[in-house]
């Protein structure tokens, strides 16, 4: 990473001291709403409705998250929710290895076009397609169903591009040496090219887990109203009209703390690979 | 070719090109033919009765159909370039105190933003919705410190909207920081040191280098806002419904509550349609202001 060019014009101690707390408070602001919903979530209900708001809470105690889980089926909604994020990233993982592999290293008519196909439907706002799509899993009996939600998002284009923007820099020879060793094809993705875009995996995995454990517009159209088959995220709304009238926030917020935990920890964790296929995918591209 | 060639590009290509084909292209082109019907959602393709233009002159009439869909065409416009305008800018900003070396906390402010980009769009909805609470949230208190008086935010059709832009914002600035910080990355040094013997101060050298050259990377992340900002869907439903007094209702909530709640599923497909064809249009009249004619040196 290249450093900042210097230049002459307040002292630089002066200038670090000012671009260091400037980041501080930057960082400060934007970290606020998720330390609030934390902190919110610890408060007595009569703290939450205080005016003006309480910012740390007097007794911090887990009572909401207690409530919160009698409320709405947590339990269920989590185990949905990992359903839908773990079988929609498995698949999608494999069909883009697949296809990402296919468009980076083969030579076929039309691949081209066909690839062009697919990346313009990266750019399309799902609710275009939303009302066909929604009888077409009907048709299929899929609706009101988890199936409903996870069949029509096993491969997407995002993951496509990302995977042969990485397949492409696996060396040809390493190909062509397993060919002449006579590997099947699919043994040279799995054995030969995948364990090489190792990266690409990580953050598609991240990329596709934390896009369909967040999703909402989909399986509530689809769920039907389905409360069994309700994903965290949709048990949270819940949780809201069923706050309405009580004003009971912190119980909101521990839902909300609960709901953000899974994708954020997966963040922190592995944020190196998300940020670099940023820049594969944004700039290469 | 020969033929186990093709049997494997075929093998490779079929699971992923056959989904993408049945549950994308299938109902992109449903979508389009739909339009042109009067169809309920609830009952199959097969009811569909064909009647040209007349959902597309629906939307364009005086009737209540078409004062909705407009103003909620013009809510997500302004949405739409409410959120552009300040995404671009602030990513921009963003990006070179993350990428900056000579001062600590880079690493820290990029994990910070870029987190806000995990939270589930419904959570952030939940909290910001305690945020902008007129009597019990501390933006309104921490804004009487400094002596701002309260703001209506989510409760008033003045600011509603705007309230929802920022916590969008808010959500993903982190990504386009990102985006900005690897656009960054790829400027030569050597034209900041060039200019440094010239004796070109650094607002100079923001202007004159690092702008020119983020073009490319700014062209790709207004295409993106404008993408991510017709998709608003979550802070609308959650929170106002559309309200209050329709100022908040855009068109990803609207369709789906055309076609799918009240299964007007034809006249729904038309407003999708519409939808798709301005965004074709604005992507095109940004790729021709924005994109690198070559003029540059």
């Amino acid at each position: 990473m290249s450093a900042m060019r210097p230049y002459r014009r307040y002292p630089a101690t002066w200038r670090w001291t000012l671009v260091s707390l400037l980041i501080l408070a930057i960082a400060v602001a934007a970290a606020f709403p998720l330390v609030w919903m934390v902190l919110s979530s610890l408060k007595t209900p009569s703290e939450s409705m205080q005016v003006p708001p309480v910012w740390w809470p007097g007794s911090p105690n887990l009572n909401a998250y207690a409530e919160v889980a009698d409320v709405v089926n947590l339990g269920r909604s989590f185990i949905n929710s990992a359903f839908i994020a773990l079988v929609t990233t498995s698949a999608i993982v494999v069909t883009s290895l697949m296809a990402g592999y296919a468009f980076a290293k083969y030579r076929f008519k039309g691949r081209d076009w066909l690839f062009a196909l697919l990346i313009a439907t990266m750019f399309l706002p799902p609710i275009v397609t939303l009302i066909p799509l929604y009888r077409l899993t009907g048709y299929l009996g899929l609706n009101a169903s988890l199936l409903g939600v996870v069949v029509p998002n096993l491969a997407n284009a995002f993951g496509i591009f990302l995977m042969r923007q990485y397949i492409k820099g696996v060396p040809d020879d390493l190909i062509d040496a397993a060919r002449v060793d006579g590997a099947s094809e699919f043994m040279i993705l799995f054995k030969i090219v995948a364990p090489s875009v190792l990266p690409a995996i990580a953050a598609l995995t991240l990329f596709a887990f934390v896009y369909h454990w967040n999703s909402y517009l989909w399986p509530l159209t689809v769920l039907q109203g389905n409360t069994d088959q309700y994903p965290i995220v949709i048990s949270l709304s819940r949780l809201l009209s069923y706050n309405r009238g009580a004003m009971n926030t912190g119980l909101v917020m521990a839902g909300a703390t609960l709901a953000v935990l899974p994708p954020v920890i997966l963040f922190v964790f592995l944020q190196r690979f998300f940020v670099d296929s940023i820049v594969a995918t944004g700039v290469k591209g | 070719m020969t033929g186990s060639q093709t049997r494997s590009t075929i093998g490779m290509l079929a699971p992923a090109t056959g989904l993408i084909a049945i549950f994308v292209l299938v109902p992109m082109v449903l979508t389009i033919g739909l339009s042109f019907t009067q169809w309920s959602t609830q009952t199959g393709f097969e009811t569909a009765a064909f009647v040209g233009l007349a959902n597309f002159f629906d939307l364009l009439g005086s009737s209540s159909i078409g004062r909705d869909f407009r103003a909620a065409f013009g809510n997500t416009a302004i949405y739409t370039l409410l959120s552009v305008a300040l995404i671009l800018p602030l990513s921009v900003m963003l990006g070179l105190l993350v990428h900056q070396t000579f001062a600590p906390g880079g690493i820290l402010l990029r994990t910070v933003l870029f987190s806000t980009y995990m939270v589930p769009m419904i959570a952030v909805a939940l909290v910001w919705s305690k945020l902008y609470s007129p009597t019990e949230g501390p933006i309104n208190q921490m804004l009487g410190w400094i002596g701002i008086p309260p703001q209506t935010w989510l409760s008033s059709p003045r600011t509603a909207l705007v309230s929802i832009v920022i916590l969008n914002v808010w959500q993903q600035v982190g990504y386009f920081t990102v985006l900005a910080v690897a656009g960054l990355t790829q400027i030569p040094r050597s034209l900041y040191e060039a200019a440094l013997v010239d004796g070109a101060s650094a607002w100079m050298q923001f202007w004159k280098i690092t702008l020119p050259l983020l073009r490319n990377t700014l062209l790709f992340s207004a295409v993106i806002a404008v993408i991510n900002a017709v998709q608003v869907f979550e802070p609308v439903a959650l929170i106002t419904q559309g309200g209050p007094v329709n100022s908040t209702n855009v068109m990803t909530y609207h369709i789906r509550r055309v076609g799918i709640e009240r299964a007007q599923g034809g006249l729904g497909s038309a407003m999708a349609v519409t939808l798709m064809l301005s965004l074709i249009v604005v992507i095109v009249l940004l790729f021709t202001l924005l994109r690198d004619r070559g003029e540059q040196k």
